[in-house]
């Protein structure tokens, strides 16, 4: 079976400016820091040599401890985020479904749709062809020429998760989605996964819910502080992964 | 240090077939590699669809969004012209190399407009669209492209006001006016380096779209817009021309009106600082992005 992802010796470390983000080229100036090269640049490794492929079709799952890197891991992915060194083989196109997807607040629903379609690579033609489709899931028909900062948080989800489901990616990237919604929707949600696992699609799904983990997936990946931990069966990486939360004494 | 994205297969994007058959997957290969700054054309070709939607998109907000819409493109020359025309025609009493003075300055204040614009609108272009850089991957030279291209609307408009007053004036042209295009390009190659340097800076340091009014106000009089560029002595003319717009201001009048102020050294001049600039603002653009989204 040939791999629809493979990480090799991926690591990433990201650059800190203490004490502000956002610098101006005047404190650059007056420090005289912009003619040397980003000294006081702190190191941050948000992952470490990490190696695991998934093989096309099929469901892998990734848990790990808030700021284990998982979400750093989907970037990387994505393309968003580079790689300090390593690299990575996508085979097929690939969606990223997280939080407010590439969302544009001033922009309509309508629009949202339309540059997020084109960025995972469809034409104009197709996306018209798509564009009811999409709208009809996600339930937003009276708000599509909206702004999108006009929407609540479970409505941005589901343009979201439609969107992502309808284009028909090869890959679906899950980061934590599962939780929002109300019932009716996320059972929509989790019929439609089901019908893209079964037509081939492969899916990586990030999530603190080990029983969807337990359930969906065919392989588990536990990340910590930035590096593989744990990674087979999810039987087993989640046993590892639960220990590790009894090893730490209850204070009440 | 510089990564690449590319896809391995030419698979373009059109060849998405709706049915329940998926196609062939592209492979797609990231990697960090060292020491080379990659131009990407060819991705840049592959996602123009989505420059035109953004370019299409940003048009129809700026017509939607302010109260004036279209004669805003008239109405901001118009009444730089008029000003102009009052301080320096008639009360300094400045020579406009034989043309009437209002659409001397008109000529100029037309492409300097466009230029102004793209500055600032290409300075904010990539701090505005955060929540895009963020979240998915495109190439984000898309972006100040994009805000820069969507001026051009802007001064088509402002170039019809331009004809208007021109032939009101009753100039007739001559067969000067067919070269009309190149210096509109050397104008926009010019814009294109700048606002790609521009943005990519103002992702790095907030202040610099502080800085952007202050450049475009003393580059309107380091620019013969209010004045003729024959008011300086030879010796000078080809240091002025150093300035881009020198050469695109004093072409557009030459063109339009057949003023011979525009020499061959001052046009080789400005023409070479515009690919300058437009070449170090693009492999400045290229080395940085990589950096946009964890600094935006």
């Amino acid at each position: 079976m040939s791999d629809a992802i493979q990480v090799r010796n991926l690591s990433k470390t990201f650059k800190r400016y203490p004490p502000r983000k956002h610098r101006t080229l005047k404190e650059a100036v007056l420090n005289g820091e912009i003619f040397r090269s980003s000294t006081e640049a702190k190191f941050i490794e948000a992952l470490r040599d990490v190696n695991f492929s998934v093989p096309a079709g099929t469901t892998f799952g990734i848990v790990g401890r808030n700021g284990a890197g998982k979400s750093t891991l989907l970037k990387i992915l994505c393309g968003i985020h580079k790689p300090t060194t390593g690299s990575i083989a996508v085979g097929g196109r690939l969606a990223l479904l997280s939080l407010g997807l590439g969302f544009h607040g001033e922009f309509s629903g309508r629009e949202n749709i339309f540059i997020n379609g084109l960025v995972l690579g469809l034409t104009p033609r197709q996306l018209r062809a798509r564009f009811d489709e999409i709208v009809a899931f996600a339930e937003l028909e009276e708000f599509i020429d909206a702004p999108m900062r006009t929407y609540s948080s479970g409505m941005q989800m589901r343009l979201a998760f439609s969107v992502a489901i309808n284009i028909a990616p090869d890959i679906l990237l899950v980061d934590e989605i599962l939780a929002v919604g109300d019932q009716a929707f996320s059972r929509k949600c989790i019929d439609s996964l089901n019908d893209f696992k079964r037509r081939g699609g492969t899916i990586l799904l990030v999530t603190h819910d080990l029983a969807t983990v337990r359930g969906w997936c065919d392989q588990a990946l536990w990340l910590d502080h930035g590096t593989v931990t744990a990674i087979g069966r999810p039987e087993d990486v989640l046993a590892q992964y639960d220990d590790s939360f009894a090893e730490v004494p209850a204070t009440v | 240090m510089v990564d690449k994205l590319e896809a391995v297969s030419d698979l373009p994007p059109s060849s998405w077939n709706p049915s329940a058959e998926p196609p062939a997957p592209v492979v797609t290969v990231i990697q960090s590699t060292q020491g080379q700054v990659a131009l990407k054309l060819a991705e840049l070709w592959r996602f123009r669809e989505l420059l035109f939607f953004l370019v299409w998109r940003d048009v129809k907000v700026r017509y939607k969004q302010t109260l004036l819409g279209a004669s805003w493109a008239i109405l901001q020359p118009l009444a730089t012209m008029i000003i102009f025309t009052v301080i320096f025609g008639r009360l300094a009493k400045l020579p406009s190399d034989g043309v009437p003075y209002p659409v001397f300055a008109l000529a100029a204040l037309v492409p300097w407009t466009f230029f102004a614009n793209a500055l600032g609108q290409a300075t904010n272009s990539l701090v505005g669209s955060a929540n895009l850089i963020t979240k998915v991957y495109f190439p984000r030279l898309i972006i100040p492209t994009a805000s820069i291209l969507a001026g051009l609307v802007d001064f088509a408009i402002s170039f019809a006001f331009l004809v208007c007053a021109y032939i009101y004036y009753g100039i007739v042209p001559s067969a000067r006016v067919l070269t009309l295009p190149l210096f509109l390009l050397l104008a926009l190659v010019f814009s294109f380096g700048f606002g790609f340097w521009l943005s990519a800076l103002n992702v790095k340091y907030r202040d610099v779209r502080h800085v952007v009014p202050f450049i475009t106000q003393i580059g309107l009089y380091a620019t013969p817009v209010a004045y003729p560029s024959s008011l300086l002595g030879p010796k000078w003319q080809l240091l002025y021309a150093i300035n881009p717009m020198v050469g695109v201001v004093e072409g557009v009048r030459w063109a339009l009106f057949g003023t011979n102020t525009l020499t061959l050294p001052m046009i080789a001049m400005s023409s070479a600082t515009a690919l300058i600039m437009f070449f170090i603002g693009l492999v400045y653009f290229r080395s940085t992005e990589r950096e946009f989204a964890d600094l935006v």
